[in-house]
């Protein structure tokens, strides 16, 4: 048992698309940042990675004498962690992610991304605060034992809990039982929750999400010639006062992922201002007429987007749609077998026990960064009436609050880490001691 | 064990109001609160039988949770006399996300305490526990 509840938890939940970290008790967290990091090969950088390191995005000098950055250089390349950092172009820089098909593929850069959290988002000493890590519902055993292998072997935390994404949401949300469309950046998931339970065998997961509607947004711009210029890509100068052109600037050495990465962070922001889900299927047709809205470009150039705002959206419900904009035909490639969103809630609940649908169909979650989509929860539950067996009540539900909607993983491990009585629940480093990180099973099963 | 299950212990007096509920009949329903204070599940209210559904669906506040025990008599198609004990997990909408937390957490572990609930229901809005779910769930 872990006793001292006078020092505040921390909670982190490491998205697919964005780390979240903060202090259990508080609304929402303090520090959100992409869970992607830039990456530079040492061996090419020499000279040039000195003059970087000081004129960097990469925090200022306030925290050590040493910058941040040294702290980072591991083995054969230097990370670079934080919307800031990855905000500043560096020559030969590659965004890569810590994730291959939703769980870690690449620990080293977790480990960089939490250290970035704890040191220089939330200032604080890990070996003081119990941590709360939220995982996916279907995390492997290696992975959990990998992570509590590292947070009390390499980072002394004195306690340590893990605790399931879809239960924090559904617990948020007042319920213990409850089907939880978690619509994230990286992924869409489906998980039933019964009784605190997350019913495995009917978790069901696509790589759909907000990065996916990012990326068709992106290529159907493209393929009716509107390109996206990375920020770095121009500088604006004022020719006459109070008029700006842009002008391009050509970086030769920068790398293809990590133009992506900064056109996906403009198209993104195109994507949740005008977007919006269709009451209906989307047909071209119908939509041919509709009025154009206007984005403004940090350019300067004002774009003007018309059917995209709903067909982007409804490749949610109907992912072959994606097909047809040019460049994201590769759909077929990574999963003949992608199902809309209302398909995959109707196969999860069918997967569970007779006795608890009806309760299900009852109580659906939206929650994640995706689900904030305007509409979405109206066109979820109409598709769902129309799919559903009779005699069942649809019922989805929402938080009225977007921070909640988006941080409700968050939020959820924050009031828990709080509790009085979860105290007693921890892991703690001497449990951990005693029984290695395989007693992690038994403590946060 | 539930993951992510409060921790939250239950004080005995719930334990035997209920069985007293189960077994003397001596209340309609009894209503449970958690004290975050002490840690504790305890008794807020108790029902006589005389008390009527509408009675005990007006002892929930609107805007927290609790959690309650409400015994159901009813009478089949057969004409045939029976009752069944009800648990519902009330969460209004407009609770706050902390005690909705608190009380989805602290759920699992209450429930096994209380031996012979037959029907669960959670419920969000007074709609999720009318009258005629509460017959629908009971028949």
């Amino acid at each position: 048992m872990y006793g001292g509840d006078e020092v505040s938890a921390i909670v982190i939940d490491l998205g697919s698309h964005t780390c979240k970290a903060g202090y259990a008790g508080e609304d929402a967290p303090k520090a959100v940042f992409p869970s992607v990091v830039g990456s530079i090969d040492q061996m090419e950088v020499d000279d040039a990675a000195n003059t970087d390191t000081n004129s960097g995005a990469a925090m200022d000098a306030k925290s050590n004498a040493k910058t941040p950055d040294s702290d980072k250089s591991k083995g054969k390349r230097k990370l670079y962690v934080g919307s800031q950092a990855l905000g500043y172009r560096r020559d030969n820089m590659e965004v890569i992610s810590p994730f291959k098909d939703g769980i870690v593929a690449d620990w080293d850069i977790v480990d960089n991304i939490w250290d970035h959290a704890f040191r220089e988002c939330l200032l604080i000493d890990p070996t003081e605060h119990p941590m709360l890590l939220a995982e996916p519902s279907s995390n492997p055993q290696q992975q959990r034992e990998k992570a509590a292998e590292l947070m009390f072997e390499k980072y002394k935390v004195p306690a340590l809990f893990l605790a399931k994404n879809a239960v924090l949401t559904s617990f948020a949300s007042g319920r213990a039982t409850s089907l939880v469309v978690d619509c994230g950046g990286g992924s869409t998931t489906i998980a039933p929750v019964h009784d605190g339970y997350v019913l495995q065998k009917a978790v069901g997961t696509s790589l759909i999400g907000g990065e996916f509607l990012t990326d068709c947004l992106l290529k159907s711009l493209e393929s009716k010639g509107i390109k996206i210029k990375p920020r770095y890509s121009f500088k604006r100068k004022e020719v006459r006062p109070g008029d700006f052109q842009p002008f391009d600037v050509d970086f030769p050495n920068t790398t293809e992922s990590y133009r992506l990465y900064s056109q996906r962070v403009i198209a993104s922001d195109i994507k949740d201002s005008v977007c919006r889900a269709p009451d209906s299927p989307y047909d071209e047709s119908a939509y041919a007429n509709i009025p154009m809205t206007p984005y403004e470009l940090p350019d300067g150039q004002t774009i003007e987007i018309g059917s995209d705002r709903f067909k982007i959206p409804d490749v949610l419900f109907n992912p072959t749609l994606s097909q047809t904009i040019p460049g994201m035909e590769s759909l077929s490639e990574f999963a003949p077998s992608v199902r809309g969103l209302s398909q995959m809630v109707i196969e999860s609940i069918n997967k569970c026990d007779v006795d608890i649908r009806r309760e299900l169909f009852s109580s659906i979650l939206l929650a994640g960064g995706t689900a904030s989509m305007q509409q979405l929860k109206e066109r979820l539950e109409k598709d769902l009436l129309e799919e559903s067996p009779q005699a069942a009540r649809v019922k989805v539900l929402a938080s009225g609050n977007t921070t909640e909607r988006r941080f409700s993983v968050w939020i959820g491990g924050s009031i828990l880490a709080s509790l009085g009585s979860f105290q007693q629940m921890w892991f703690s480093k001497t449990e951990y001691e005693e029984h290695g990180a395989s007693y992690v099973q038994r403590k946060c099963p | 064990m539930a993951n992510s299950s409060s921790g939250m212990a239950v004080d005995d007096e719930c334990k035997l109001k209920f069985l007293e509920l189960k077994a003397k009949r001596i209340y309609r329903f009894i209503v449970f609160k958690i004290e975050e204070k002490i840690q504790q599940v305890t008794i807020e209210k108790l029902g006589s039988p005389e008390e009527t559904y509408d009675d005990f669906s007006s002892s929930l506040p609107a805007d927290e949770c609790r959690y309650a025990v409400f015994d159901f008599d009813f009478t089949t198609d057969e004409n045939c006399q029976k009752s069944k004990i009800f648990f519902i997990a009330w969460a209004p909408e407009t609770s706050r996300v902390r005690s909705k937390m608190l009380y989805a957490s602290s759920k699992d572990r209450f429930k096994r305490e209380l031996d012979g609930i037959q029907v669960e229901l959670q419920a969000t809005d007074p709609s999720e526990m009318s009258i005629d779910i509460i017959r629908g769930r009971a028949l």
